[in-house]
This record gives C-alpha cells, sequence and structure tokens, in this order.
C-alpha cells in the first residue's frame, strides 16, 4: 500500500480485470504469429521454431514439465489467501516426488497393496509426505508463531537433506534406481487441470474459499463471526501440502526415479511455483497459464537443443525469474493479502 | 508507511520491534542453544531410525537390554562429527581424555576453519540486511556475482603488474574491491526495487540467485572459460594473487589471514550497526520505519544503502571463496548464502553472535567429511541438522512455552514477551 494512490488504482484496475484477459490474448497472439510465420517460411528458423511449438512432444512435455509448477502454485494461492506464506513449496515437490518412488519400489512395479497398483500407491504416499511436512510447517507458524519464511526456508532445507538422505540409507546412493515404468504425460495434464478447476470452484464458490480469504485479508472479521481463524489458515496450508504433493509425485512418477545430487530433480521449480501464482495474481487459471508457459519455454529449449541450435538452456531458464522482477516491480505488493505473514490471535 | 489503517500500523510496528526489544540477548543465546541441542537429539532419532532400516551384515550399535541391532551408531556419529571436525583432541577407546599426538593446525581443523571464514561474511551479510528489517536471502547471488568479478577483474589485471608478494598484495585488494562492488550492485538492485516500487525482496533476491547463477554460468561459459578446461570455470588466478594457506597444510585451503580479515569485518560492522549515525539510521528504520521516518531518515535510501552493504559484504565471501578455497570461478558453488540465513539467525543477527554461529556451521560442515570417511552413515544427515536448526531457531514461542511447563517462568528462558493481543513478538520480515 506504498505506491502513490494514483498508481496504485491504475495498476490494481489493470491486474484485476483485464490481467487474465491481456495474458490470454497475449499468449494465442503470439502463437498465431508463429504459426503464420512458420507456415509463409517453412524453411527458416521461425519455421523450425512452429514446428517444435506445434508438435506433440513439446506439448507433451510441457504438461510433464507443468504439472509440479501449477499444482505446488495452487498450493501457494491457497496458503497465502488464509495469511500464511509458504515459500517452502520447493520442499513439499522434493519429499513427495522422493517418498512417491520409494512407495513405488517398495511395492514393485507390477505388484498391487489390496488392488492398488504400485504407481498409485507412490502416488498417494508422496501426497501424504508432502501434507505431514505441510502439517509440521502449520503447526510450527500458527501454533508456535514462528516467522514464516524463515520455517518456509527450513523446510525447504530439511527436504533438500532428507530426501538424499533417505535414498542413501535405502538405495545406496542421492539417485534412486530406475523404477521401470512410469505414468503418462495424460495424466499430468488431466490432473492439472481437475486441480485448476477445483481450486477456482473452492476459491470462488464456496463458503471455504470466503472463509480462506477473510483469514488472510481481515482475520479479525472472520473472527468476530465466529469462525476459528486457526482452523482456516490450517486448512490452507494443508491443502498446499496436499496439491505441493501431488506436483511432486507427478514429476517424479512421470520419469520414474528421483535425482538428488545438487539441488534435487525439482531444480527450484517450487520457486517457480511462487512466481507462477504471484504472475497468475493468487488466479488459478492465471498460475496455469503462468505455469504453462515456463514449463513451455522449458520444453521449446530442450527441443531447440535437441536440433543443434546453440541456445545455452541456463539462459533461457533465466527468463520465468526476470519476468516476475518485472511483475513485482511493476505491481508493489498490493497484491498479497493485507494479514499474510502476520501471526493471528483470537481475542476472547 | 503511509498506512492509513492505525491499526494495523500499530500491529506491523509491534511485529518489527518484537525480536529487537523484547528478546534479550539471553534469551536469544538460551534459544539458540535449545534449538542447537533439539535438532543434534531429533538427529539421533533420525539415525537411530534408518540404522534399523538400513541393510548391514554386523551391527554397528546394539540398543542395551534389548538385543536390538541397528546398523549406524548414533553416538559414534556425533563423535566423528564434533571430534573429528577439529582433528580429534579427544582420545576415543583408548586411556586418557586428550590425544597426546593432537595439534591444531591439523587437516581436518583447517577445513574446519576454511568454512567457518566464508561462513562469517556470508552470515555478516543476512545479518546486516536484517538488523535494517530487511530479509536478504540473495546473499548467493550476490556472492556468485562478486566472486566472478573478483577473478575476472585479477586475470584482467595480473599481466599488468610485477608477480610477486606486492603486486599480490595488490591484485587481492583490487579483487576483493571489485568483488565488493559487484556484490553490492547486485544487492542493490532488490534494495531499490523495494525501496522505490515496493517489490518484496524476499522474491526479488531469491530470483536474482537464480539470475546470478545462470548468467554467470553462461558468461563463464561462453566468454571467460579457461582453455582445456573440463568444467564450467575460469583460469586459476595466479598462486601469489591467492591467500595461501600458512601454518596449516596447503590441502585444507585456509588462510589464516582471511579469518582474521573476517573477524576485523565483526568487529568494524558492529561498531557501524551501535556506534554510527548511519548504523543508527539503518536500525531504527529496521525497528520501526514511520518513527525513522518522522525523525528525519530517509528511509528508502536506507534500504537500498543497507542492501548494498549486505550485498558488498556477500561479494567479498565470493571474493574470499575465489582467493582462498578454489583460486578460480567455478560453477558449482556451495551453498554458503544459504548456510549464511541460518548463521544470521542463530546469531541472533548480531554481528558479533556471528562468530560462534559461523563456527559452529564450520564444525557441521567440516564434521560432514569426517562423516563421509569413517561412517556409513550419508553425509546429507549434516544438510538435515541445518534445516532442523533453523526451523527450531524460528520458533522461539515453542521454547518460551515449554520453559513456562517446565516452571521457569521467566527465569530460563526470559521475559515471556506477548506485549499485547494482535502482536505475538515474533515475525522480523516480511510485512505485507
Amino acid at each position: 500500500m506504498r505506491n502513490p494512490l494514483s498508481s496504485t488504482r491504475f495498476m490494481e484496475g489493470l491486474f484485476e480485470s483485464d490481467y487474465v484477459r491481456s495474458l490470454v490474448v497475449g499468449t494465442v497472439g503470439v502463437f498465431a504469429l508463429l504459426g503464420l510465420l512458420g507456415l509463409l517460411f517453412p524453411d527458416s528458423v521461425a519455421g523450425d521454431l512452429a514446428g517444435i511449438v506445434f508438435s506433440t512432444s513439446t506439448a507433451t512435455s510441457t504438461a510433464r514439465l507443468a504439472a509440479p509448477i501449477v499444482l505446488a502454485g495452487l498450493g501457494g494461492i491457497f496458503a497465502e489467501k488464509s495469511g500464511v506464506i509458504n515459500i517452502g513449496l520447493e520442499g513439499l515437490l522434493i519429499i513427495s516426488a522422493f517418498v512417491s518412488v520409494y512407495a513405488a519400489s517398495v511395492v514393485g512395479i507390477g505388484n498391487a497393496v489390496l488392488g492398488v497398483p504400485a504407481l498409485a500407491v507412490g502416488f498417494l504416499a508422496g501426497i501424504a509426505a508432502s501434507t505431514l511436512l505441510s502439517a509440521v510447517f502449520a503447526v510450527v507458524c500458527i501454533e508456535f508463531k514462528a516467522d514464516q519464511i524463515i520455517a518456509g526456508l527450513a523446510v525447504w532445507l530439511i527436504a533438500l537433506g532428507l530426501a538424499p538422505f533417505m535414498s542413501t540409507v535405502f538405495f545406496g546412493g542421492v539417485n534412486t534406481p530406475n523404477l521401470g515404468a512410469n505414468v503418462g504425460w495424460l495424466y499430468s495434464a488431466i490432473l492439472v487441470i481437475l486441480a485448476t478447476a477445483g481450486s477456482w470452484w473452492l476459491l470462488n464458490r464456496t463458503a471455504f474459499g470466503k472463509h480462506l480469504r477473510a483469514a488472510g485479508e481481515n482475520p479479525k472479521a472472520l473472527d468476530t463471526v465466529g469462525v476459528s481463524v486457526s482452523k482456516v489458515r490450517y486448512a490452507g496450508v494443508l491443502l498446499s501440502g496436499f496439491l505441493s504433493g501431488i506436483g511432486g509425485s507427478a514429476l517424479a512418477l512421470s520419469i520414474g526415479q528421483f535425482v538428488g545430487s545438487g539441488e534435487t530433480m525439482v531444480q527450484g521449480k517450487g520457486f517457480i511455483a511462487i512466481v507462477a501464482y504471484l504472475f497468475g495474481n493468487y488466479n488459478p487459471l492465471g498460475t496455469l497459464g503462468a505455469g504453462a508457459l515456463f514449463a513451455g519455454l522449458d520444453a521449446i529449449q530442450i527441443r531447440l537443443q535437441q536440433l543443434g541450435y546453440a541456445v545455452p538452456d541456463t539462459l533461457v531458464q533465466t527468463i520465468p525469474y526476470v519476468m516476475v522482477i518485472v511483475v513485482l516491480t511493476l505491481v508493489g505488493r498490493t497484491q498479497i493479502p493485507e494479514a499474510a505473514g502476520e501471526h493471528y490471535e483470537t481475542e476472547e | 508507511m503511509s498506512d492509513p489503517d492505525a491499526d494495523r500500523s500499530a500491529s506491523v510496528l509491534a511485529r518489527l520491534v518484537g525480536p529487537f526489544v523484547d528478546r534479550t540477548v539471553a534469551e536469544r543465546l538460551v534459544i539458540s542453544v535449545a534449538a542447537i541441542l533439539l535438532s543434534i537429539a531429533l538427529g539421533f532419532g533420525i539415525v537411530l531410525v534408518s540404522g534399523r532400516i538400513a541393510e548391514c551384515s554386523t551391527a554397528a550399535w546394539t540398543l542395551p537390554f534389548t538385543g536390538v541391532g541397528f546398523c549406524y551408531d548414533p553416538v559414534e556419529v556425533y563423535v566423528v562429527l564434533f571430534n573429528g571436525a577439529l582433528g580429534y583432541p579427544f582420545a576415543v577407546g583408548e586411556p586418557g581424555l586428550f590425544n597426546a599426538g593432537w595439534t591444531p593446525l591439523n587437516l581436518s581443523f583447517g577445513l574446519t576453519l576454511s568454512e567457518t571464514t566464508l561462513l562469517i561474511f556470508t552470515g555478516l551479510s543476512v545479518a546486516v540486511a536484517f538488523r535494517a528489517g530487511l530479509f536478504n536471502i540473495g546473499t548467493q547471488g550476490q556472492l556468485v556475482v562478486g566472486g566472478l568479478a573478483t577473478a575476472l577483474s585479477i586475470l584482467a589485471l595480473a599481466p599488468l603488474l610485477p608477480a610477486g608478494p606486492v603486486g599480490g598484495v595488490v591484485l587481492i585488494v583490487i579483487g576483493t574491491a571489485a568483488g565488493a562492488v559487484g556484490g553490492g550492485l547486485w544487492g542493490a538492485i532488490p534494495g531499490a526495487l523495494k525501496a522505490y516500487a515496493d517489490a518484496n525482496e524476499v522474491i526479488t533476491t531469491i530470483m536474482l540467485n537464480f539470475v546470478a547463477a545462470n548468467v554467470a554460468y553462461v558468461l563463464v561459459l561462453e566468454v571467460f572459460r579457461a582453455e582445456g578446461s573440463s568444467v564450467v570455470a575460469t583460469e586459476y588466478v595466479p598462486e601469489y594473487a591467492q591467500l595461501r594457506p600458512w601454518l596449516f597444510p596447503t590441502s585444507s585451503d585456509f588462510a589464516l589471514v582471511a579469518l582474521l580479515i573476517g573477524v576485523g569485518f565483526i568487529g568494524a560492522l558492529y561498531y557501524f550497526v551501535e556506534h554510527t549515525s548511519l548504523g543508527y539510521d539503518l536500525r531504527t528504520s529496521g525497528v520501526q520505519a514511520a518513527a525513522a521516518e518522522y525523525g528525519g531518515v530517509n528511509a528508502k535510501l536506507t534500504t537500498v544503502r543497507a542492501m548494498t552493504l549486505s550485498g558488498a559484504l556477500g561479494g567479498v565471501g565470493g571474493a574470499v571463496w575465489v582467493l582462498m578455497s578454489e583460486g578460480r570461478w567455478l560453477a558449482s558453488i556451495p551453498d554458503l548464502g544459504f548456510d549464511g540465513i541460518t548463521v544470521s539467525i542463530l546469531a541472533g543477527n548480531n554481528p558479533i553472535g556471528v562468530l560462534p554461529a559461523a563456527f559452529l556451521f564450520g564444525i557441521l560442515k567440516g564434521g560432514a567429511l569426517e562423516i563421509g570417511f569413517r561412517t556409513d552413515v550419508p553425509t546429507e544427515l549434516v544438510a538435515v541438522l541445518r534445516g532442523l536448526i533453523i526451523l527450531f531457531v524460528a520458533m522461539p514461542e515453542f521454547f518460551r512455552m515449554i520453559g513456562r511447563y517446565a516452571g521457569l517462568g521467566g527465569g530460563g528462558v526470559g521475559p515471556a514477551a506477548e506485549p499485547d493481543g494482535t502482536a505475538g513478538g515474533e515475525g522480523g520480515e516480511t510485512d505485507a
């Protein structure tokens, strides 16, 4: 709220009413232009690029790469709307990615537990692990009033150590062996679409969504109405764990392996998820758009390299980060829920 | 803070004041020590549980009375961790408490002190920003940029200056200054964005970490890569322009002079924050921006200055990393900036506290190598401990509650700090 009022109003108007629309129009426009150029000059770089962008392999890898970003981003919306900034999304993705692969390998590909096949068991176990870790984060933040940013960092760092640690204990190395089977890209795409639609409905069309927004914007009012702010915030944080769990499991099981070296196979996707929901202005649809955009850029970059174009991939990966800095600079912090990061105590 | 909502301003104020006024130094110390002990206890449990799960032919440790065997010996892990990090000053399993053949100038202790030295700079970097009410998660990026500036400036100037000790000192001074400028400029970006565009510095600094790592990687890969190098790295800077080990074994990569410079920085920064008018501005705008503004402090400019200073310290950390540890800029940069956050938080963001906190983390990181050499326990255990320590330090209310339940009241854990209903005490940063 520190921008001069006029400019704040202008930006708010721009982003609230037209933001998603301009994002959609802009994206469609770029695609149309590219398609046209590709058709007119099939032998040029534009032709190659259009061939890549409109190929099925790009679409499928975009779906795979977008799943962890969009799902963790949706989770981040729920946590932050409720008033708890969760920058531990990266850690939640890491822990679910590892646990899903571990559980699937314990059951054994081709086997089943009570009729549930190994990959599905892995999926559920990953979600459970991530939800559990987010519950720890919630207790620390809500019950013990920890600084949310520091606690979120701790969640990331704990997962960053714990997943390779457990992998070494169980498999003798930070990378797990490959399961030898993986879930198809279609599952990722369906999960992303279902979760986005569900989140949008939950946030905008239910009483829970209203309570969630109130807990983040004006907890006192919510308290006055007789709704427990703590409970709503717990629900918000647990949902972030649940959704990130789906994302992390989808990421690892679409590859069939957990890679724990360096920054693990998650490689900052949890932070990109934060970027995605800020970029999408806390709107699930916007988050889907931003997540798909970042994932698409990554997918195109991979294909470009396969075609022999020397685009340094690290430079392409930098684009989302630069974009978010630009967006943050333009809109400032006016979009963040008023009470996010603050502790609330019931007045009795 | 031109917030019209007075109620909200009051709560933000209380939140910001909380960590610096309510919590006494003694209380912070108690909480830090308690957090470390609790993490070690939890780590003990983790080693036990994973030792039960892992497979081995003979049990390394058996639970007394029950005969249940474990693959990892949790006692041994900590003996190796702390004793090993110092080069085994204590004799284990032999008669006598102290190891007669021990000298402080050993390789393991050198590695521990090398980590300590680097963490002093990154810890100070985070601490300075924190004192101004800013959370700089970007020390890692500032270190990357600073280190690259150091390496490139020395490589560019080395041919122009005489080779030898005199030229070496000049190069080291210029290189370190270049690191400070590089890191400072990189830190000034989120500072300016925060001050003039109100962009949340937590997010921008995280983003700039990725940008710094990626851009520096591409720059070195495409332009500055050493000829014939199999990794992405610059040329080595000349040996006479490196900080060389003295007294300690060469392979420990620990220069005593760097540690002394680090301690000097601690003193200088403590003096700056506590006893200069600029330091006063910094602290007051960190504690209560509105009051500082009223008192004639330019809060926006102070924000930029604080982030620039913080970034410059991160940049010096990068310079020391290049000149002392690696001798060149190398793409695989350790997580020194993130560890600096832990160090600063553990130190209560006090420059003096950074020294013991950095030493503790030096021991943990030095000891991790020993764990790798001498036990089967994965070295990632230390990374888990690091995360747990941060988590516990972040929740002082937990320890206050334990203190109250244990009947210590205000005695052991300081005054129960809850000024009013809405404040809740904690949350030094993140004003939304």
